[in-house]
């Protein structure tokens, strides 16, 4: 009777993992094979199967442009968002100051401001001070959203940090500067890295405030949007299937190179 | 064997904290090549002071002088001196060697002098040269101490401090331990100043060692000093189990207890001393077949009776009190739990101490 209850359990906890996998991923499977059509428009099910709008896709220049954009305020926001989290998160969980408890709710407010909104008061606030709207001022738009959120992931590694290390390596006779480059990044490193593909992945597949902020510039998830609004091609679909491949590219890839930098630590070691 | 040269002297050295004085006015000189300890219960002020003379807390107050120069301003990277830390603060990206070889590459030695430095200090400290490339995360907590203190040592440091690094270790190792780092300060002849919280490993190690409470050094001596003419109530149960019983000091030099009916014979006491307590260590409390047997006597009724390895522990119950009584093994007491006993001690093995 126990037994019986027991693989029934095991049945439903498989059923119900199984339904969840599908009800996540099928919605950008289906991205991929709304793109395989041949045909002008979207007919389900598929008539006409081919690549045609993968070649017109990949050959197009303003798809380029947009691939472009996304990359570059990407991987700048990545850059800084890592130097101002680094530090923030120094402040946030290593160091005892006057003020600290206070800096670690008001950081992490912005994470939970509606981003429309944010992306809004932005806008608002660039014309107020005469700035050009471009990919420029939407690096900072992702930056005020993506910093706080980054700093929470490598506070989370400065946590379990013993501040001794820094102590013992000052107290034989490094200097500051030393003693930042040859303990505290080193051995924060794993969480500077996750808080690097963070910052990247959260601007490369940020609409709200792009849409806001980048003026004549334009990012891949504002194109899509665009041409879902008007315009539709199957080279939405195609677009779409790229922007979602490269994020799963870069975060395998990261895993990836992570686990290469353990391996190859413990194959010293040994 | 201790060379008679002051190497670190200690003024009025006091470190206030939010209006308390975590560490007050201590005086203190410190020997050229000796091994120092500093021993007190937790909040005592000896990680506070260790943390001053090292250089990473400044003091409020006093002067630290290292040969007689005053550092009390240099910060701990300027300092010729080296700490082992109680968590011992191994870099876990750094493998064994180039954990050893740190100070020396902070200080620009070329890699190949590094190495073979690191490589000798192994050796002293008989860590396998195998363990040179391997990671510090992968040895035992008895390598990792070892690996800290080499560390330590390839810094050439002129005193080297110690922050309990023992106690985290499981009772047998730790043993082991202490009587090895004993070693490596004969080997060196630095000067070591080591702070624990227990007497008992202070005892092993120590040339002298100064026992502190709330901030202040209540008494500096030798171990031989520290455990047979402790200065106060405090110093005397410090050590393992001892028989402490109030008295007050009669006209005639005789003692009195309020636990215990009775006149006792004293030792000499201090000028002045009316009210204090009578220490007697488990060794030299004695089963008695006569009264007359020793200067004091006292019948009281076996309790209980405890394997100590080598030693077995008595508890005699007298009144409310509790004496406790060791034995070595071959020469065990037989007698039955609860038969009545008479215990006793010599007044010269025995003292009278203050509170404090």
């Amino acid at each position: 009777m126990q037994t019986r209850a027991v693989r029934i359990r095991h049945a439903l906890i498989v059923v119900w993992t199984i339904a969840m996998v599908i009800f996540v991923y099928l919605p950008s499977l289906s991205i991929t094979l709304a793109s395989l059509t041949s045909s002008r428009y979207f007919i389900f099910p598929i008539t006409k199967w081919g690549l045609d709008w993968w070649h017109k896709t990949l050959d197009s220049i303003q798809i380029h442009q947009i691939l472009e954009t996304s990359v570059i305020i990407a991987a700048v926001v990545t850059v800084i968002s890592i130097i101002l989290a680094f530090f923030g998160a120094l402040a946030f969980a290593r160091y005892d100051w006057k003020g600290r408890s206070w800096f670690q709710k008001v950081i992490l407010l912005p994470i939970f401001f509606p981003q429309s909104v944010l992306g809004l008061a932005l806008l608002l606030w660039f014309n107020a001070i005469g700035l050009q709207l471009s990919w420029q001022t939407a690096v900072f738009a992702h930056l005020v959203w993506i910093v706080p959120v980054v700093t929470l992931v490598i506070s989370i590694q400065v946590y379990s940090f013993d501040p001794a290390l820094e102590e013992a390596a000052f107290d034989l006779g490094a200097s500051r500067l030393q003693v930042m480059r040859e303990v505290t990044i080193p051995v924060l490193m794993p969480g500077i890295f996750s808080g690097g593909l963070f910052a990247f992945l959260l601007s490369w597949g940020n609409f709200p405030l792009s849409l806001f902020t980048t003026g004549a510039d334009t990012t891949v998830p504002e194109y899509l949007y665009a041409k879902m609004v008007a315009g539709y091609t199957p080279g939405v679909p195609v677009l779409g299937t790229i922007s979602t491949v490269g994020a799963v590219v870069i975060l395998i890839g990261g895993y990836l190179v992570m686990l290469a930098l353990n391996r190859r630590r413990r194959a010293d070691a040994g | 064997m201790v060379g008679r040269d002051v190497i670190l002297y200690l003024k009025g050295l006091t470190k206030t904290f939010a209006g308390h004085k975590a560490v007050d006015a201590i005086d203190l000189e410190i020997h050229e090549g000796e091994l120092f300890t500093i021993v007190g219960p937790s909040g005592s002020g000896k990680t506070t002071l260790l943390r001053m003379l090292a250089g990473m807390e400044e003091p409020t107050s006093g002067d630290i002088i290292l040969r007689g120069e005053r550092i009390n301003a240099i910060p701990a990277n300027k300092r010729p001196t080296c700490m082992v830390f109680q968590s011992l603060a191994l870099f876990p990206h750094k493998e064994v060697g180039a954990n050893i070889e740190f100070p020396l590459k902070i200080r620009g030695v070329a890699p190949a002098a590094r190495k073979q430095r690191a490589l000798e200090l192994m050796g002293l400290l008989r860590l396998p040269e195998s363990y040179y490339g391997r990671s510090v995360t992968q040895i035992s907590g008895g390598e990792r101490q070892r690996v800290a203190l080499a560390r330590a040592l390839a810094f050439d440091p002129e005193i080297l401090f110690f922050d309990e690094p023992l106690s985290a270790l499981d009772y047998k190792l730790r043993k082991t331990l202490e009587k090895e780092l004993k070693d490596i300060h004969r080997e060196t002849r630095k000067t070591f100043v080591y702070i624990t919280h227990s007497l008992e490993e202070a005892m092993v190690m120590s040339d002298r060692i100064g026992v502190m409470r709330d901030g202040k050094l209540v008494q500096i001596g030798s171990p031989q000093e520290i455990y047979s003419t402790p200065n106060s109530k405090f110093v005397s149960e410090f050590i393992g189990d001892v028989n402490v019983m109030p008295v007050t000091v009669a006209d005639n030099g005789t003692l009195t207890s309020p636990q215990i009916p009775g006149e006792f014979a004293a030792p000499s006491i201090a000028d002045g001393l009316r009210d204090g307590f009578l220490v007697v260590r488990p060794e030299y409390l004695r089963f008695l077949s006569e009264p007359g047997d020793a200067d004091n006597h006292v019948p009281g009724r076996l309790y209980n009776e405890y394997a100590l390895g080598s030693r077995i522990q008595y508890h005699v119950r007298v009144g409310e009190m509790t004496f406790v009584l060791e034995k070595l093994r071959h020469e065990a007491f037989q007698g039955k739990l609860d038969q009545e006993v008479l215990i006793g001690w010599n007044a010269a093995d025995s003292i009278v101490v203050p509170d404090q």
